[in-house]
């Protein structure tokens, strides 16, 4: 610990802490617009210059580390006049009139520092040089002539994302924000997450739908999560009047800490399906809006009927929280005998690794933050670009800091490009990929086992010949990972284990001789599928979707949008039923259409990949019709006098489970 | 003591701060009670006292000639100068075609607009003011205070009045500083 006095206030700070962060722990307030907390300091802006007992010149606080017996000044004549002629010289050099900028009247960072220094004009006026707008991007437009060169975007784009999209083209007063090398924002490397309109302290970088939408003064935040995939990321929803303005991601958020990615902040923006609002019955060949109670009535009558046909099958969105999931299990499975009951996700991967679990007598599966301390990765059968992107963040800001990827993939992986070492098996062959890496280590004598050294040359070849990956490449990888102390496995959701824990274990002994799963880490996590995913697989509802003919199926879709080969399947039902939040092929084809609450308006518990517990409160209030998930099954099961129970916990605790489940 | 005595002008602008002005309705009876208003472009009287006034009041930038006469002869005759709203203070809207050049922003608003047919001219008429840069008045004029907002507030107008009026220079802060 070290001892500062700021302003009067002397405080013990750890050794390191930079005289801002300093500051802040004392209560003191120091005006900045390039610092934010997530993010490296910069020393950029200078707004933050203060006093230092015995320095020559005035020193910004952001980059100056504490040291012993430090006196900081942060509020005299000095340092105003400086805060003053550093916002002077910014406003001088672009477009900074506030009228016609959605973020001014409290929004904007440097508005809002300009008025806390009592400025009412700018006493060097702009040199009206223009800079170009870039509108190409589908989700945001880039205003240079706003921008304040902070470079928080292109800080946030390296060290939160690792994509390094963003940088600075040009010099001093010339320079400006590009996209790579000065590609269209629309056609760059852009991966859409949208981190560099979170930082953006002015109206630089402007997203296409909240812009003028709602100031902060008016918009309602709601914590909740994203259910997107089973990462589970903390999100902030911004709402107007119960109407959605905007997305962000939660700082405060363990799991994610800040950073979302496309799907979680803008494709809820892109919603275009139209809303279900009315019960629907299909009547003399067409779908007529109905009452709840003409509905119920011939959803009881259907359902009662094909339970004694032993010919209803039911299928729910992994989307949905726990408490619907478990009455749709206790309803559809337990009581009625449905066959299936399952999810439109299957869930084999999961539905394998509760196998495994049960197998090992154990969660063998770890922590997602882990990741952040690992010097290597492996990901097997994973495609972070298009699914679970957070998690491919959390990869690729590794990448920098000399950490080791590897990727094993039977199709393209998004991330070889990166990637150390990048391994194409053939289908079918990751069981050989493993014994192919393990003889490779044994080869190299970086593990020592004499008794199946002798072997090694030979598991070798064999490895090679049947996943068509050459030796050399099996060596590097044993190298790479051999090298690293503290490897982490990712899996992916195309593993194709078909239920079958036989490549997991394979796999989770791989992981025990690299050492990523010791008796005290668990490097390996598996990134299963849609957000409750694994509650479902607890739940038991991870079957294969098949139907018999004249099935009479129950669907609980939610908000999902349904793949086209799933639609195919149900399509052999005779009669379909159908809870849904957005009409769809799916509904159009139903018999029975019962509106439901989409995911922003439902409050229900999660159960993310690793395990951890987390709530989702509704951010809207749904339309009049709508029900609630958990209220159209209670209303069902209380028509067939079913006895359910809203407890669930107990019910997955006992089950064998890959991970820990713990609240937060 | 006398009244003081208050004139006003505007220039590039949309006189949309004089309309703020009127806002402060009935109050504007109470600043009579002080002052004595004396020419404003919404009163019979255009110029200032040749005399002079203690306050003039000026809206809107400076973009041709004839401001300039406007803005010099303001700060000639009064004693306090007031830059009201943003345009006087910043250059505001009209300050956006400083981004272009003079010559595309005249052939824009003469001969290319969507509503001017070929004949389109650039007037060029020797007794017509020349149209410059737009300017904020500081860049022209000395100013002594100013009073940003697109436009000002009724009740930011009303307090910088009140307080001129009665001998005090205002001083603008929270939410009577704003520049919208």
């Amino acid at each position: 610990m070290v001892s500062i006095t700021i302003d009067n206030k002397k405080i013990e700070v750890p050794e390191g802490t930079t005289v801002l962060r300093a500051a802040e722990m004392a209560g003191i307030h120091i005006p900045t617009l390039c610092d934010h907390p997530h993010l490296t300091p910069y020393g950029g802006c200078r707004l933050c210059l203060v006093e230092v007992e015995g320095a020559r010149t005035l020193q910004p606080s952001c980059t100056l580390p504490v040291s012993n017996n430090m006196v900081v000044k942060t509020d005299t004549p000095k340092t105003k006049d400086a805060r003053k002629f550093v916002l002077t010289m910014i406003f001088s050099e672009r477009n900074h009139f506030c009228p016609y900028c959605q973020v001014s009247g409290g929004d904007c960072e440097l508005q809002n520092a300009a008025y806390a220094e009592g400025m009412t004009h700018w006493p060097i006026q702009p040199n009206y040089v223009p800079f170009e707008v870039d509108a190409s991007h589908p989700y945001f437009i880039l205003e240079n002539n706003r921008c304040i060169l902070c470079r928080r975007c292109v800080r946030a784009c390296g060290e939160l994302i690792g994509n390094f999209t963003l940088g600075i083209e040009e010099r001093g007063a010339k320079s400006y924000l590009i996209a790579d090398l000065g590609t269209p924002l629309g056609e760059s490397t852009c991966v859409s997450c949208g981190s560099c309109l979170q930082v953006c302290p002015t109206g630089a970088l402007i997203d296409r739908w909240s812009a003028y939408q709602g100031k902060e003064k008016e918009v309602e935040h709601h914590k909740t999560i994203c259910v997107g995939c089973s990462i589970g990321c903390g999100i902030d929803v911004l709402t107007r009047d119960n109407r959605l303005v905007r997305i962000e991601g939660d700082w405060d958020s363990p799991v994610n800490e800040g950073v979302i990615c496309k799907v979680g902040r803008f494709l809820p923006m892109t919603e275009e399906r139209m809303r279900v609002l009315t019960p629907m019955v299909r009547k003399n060949g067409a779908l007529k809006a109905a009452t709840w109670e003409e509905a119920m009535a011939v959803v009881e009558q259907k359902v009662k009927e094909a339970s004694q046909q032993k010919n209803l099958a039911a299928v729910i969105s992994t989307r949905l929280p726990v408490e619907a999931i478990s009455l749709f299990k206790q309803i559809f499975a337990d009581n009625l005998q449905a066959a299936p009951v399952t999810t439109f996700e299957q869930g084999e991967t999961t539905a394998a690794s509760l196998k495994l679990a049960g197998q090992l007598g154990t969660s063998y599966e770890g922590k997602l933050n882990a990741i952040h301390q690992a010097d290597c990765i492996i990901s097997f059968g994973a495609d972070m670009l298009s699914n679970h992107q957070v998690a491919g963040f959390f990869v690729k800001r590794l990448l920098p800091k000399k950490v080791n990827l590897i990727t094993i993939n039977k199709s393209d992986d998004p991330f070889a490009d990166f990637a150390n070492c990048s391994l194409k098996p053939l289908k079918g062959s990751y069981l050989d990929v493993i014994n192919g890496i393990t003889a490779a280590l044994l080869k190299l004598g970086y593990i020592i086992d004499p008794a199946k050294a002798t072997k090694s040359s030979e598991e070798l070849q064999k490895a090679s010949l049947n996943t068509s990956i050459p030796t050399e490449q099996f060596l590097k990888t044993a190298h790479l990972i051999a090298s690293s102390e503290n490897p982490f496995v990712i899996l992916g959701d195309s593993l194709n284990t078909n239920g079958n824990p036989d490549l997991l274990s394979a796999l989770y002994h791989f992981c025990h001789s690299i050492n990523a799963v010791t008796d005290s880490k668990k490097n390996l996590i598996g990134l299963k599928g849609s957000a409750n995913n694994l509650t479902a697989s607890l739940l038991g509802l991870d079957q294969k979707l098949t139907l018999q003919q004249n099935t009479v199926t129950y669907l609980a879709i939610g908000d999902e949008e349904v793949s086209e080969q799933r639609i195919k399947t149900l399509e052999k039902s005779s009669f379909m039923i159908v809870q849904a939040s957005y009409h769809s092929k799916l509904t159009a084809n139903a018999d029975v259409v019962l509106p439901t609450e989409n995911w922003l308006e439902c409050k229900g518990t999660y159960i993310n990949l690793d395990g951890t517990i987390q709530t989702a409160q509704a951010s809207l209030v749904p339309p009049d019709e709508v029900k609630s998930n958990q209220a159209i099954l209670e209303m069902i099961a209380s028509a067939l006098n079913i006895p359910i129970n809203s407890e669930w916990k107990s019910v997955i605790i006992e089950r064998p489970s890959p991970v820990l489940l713990n609240s937060d | 003591m006398a009244k003081p005595k208050i004139a006003s002008d505007w220039m590039a602008g949309c006189s949309g701060c004089h309309m703020s002005l009127l806002d402060i309705d009935e109050r504007i009876l109470d600043i009579i009670e002080l002052v004595d208003i004396r020419a404003t472009p919404i009163t019979d009287l255009k110029e200032p006292d040749a005399g002079g006034v203690d306050l003039g009041i000026l809206e809107g930038g400076i973009n041709n000639t004839a401001n300039e006469e406007q803005a010099h002869r303001m700060r000639k005759r009064c004693k306090l100068l007031v830059a009201l709203g943003d345009c006087a203070v910043f250059g505001g809207v009209p300050a956006m075609r400083n981004f272009f050049t003079l010559e595309e922003s005249l052939r824009r608003a003469y001969v290319e607009t969507e509503s001017t047919d070929s004949e389109g001219k650039i007037p060029d008429d020797p007794e017509l003011c020349v149209p410059t840069r737009v300017r904020a008045v500081h860049e022209v004029v000395p100013v002594d205070i100013f009073v940003p907002g697109c436009p000002p507030d009724a009740d930011t107008i009303f307090y910088v009045l009140s307080e001129l009026a009665q001998g005090r220079i205002p001083v603008l802060k929270n939410d009577k500083l704003q520049w919208h």
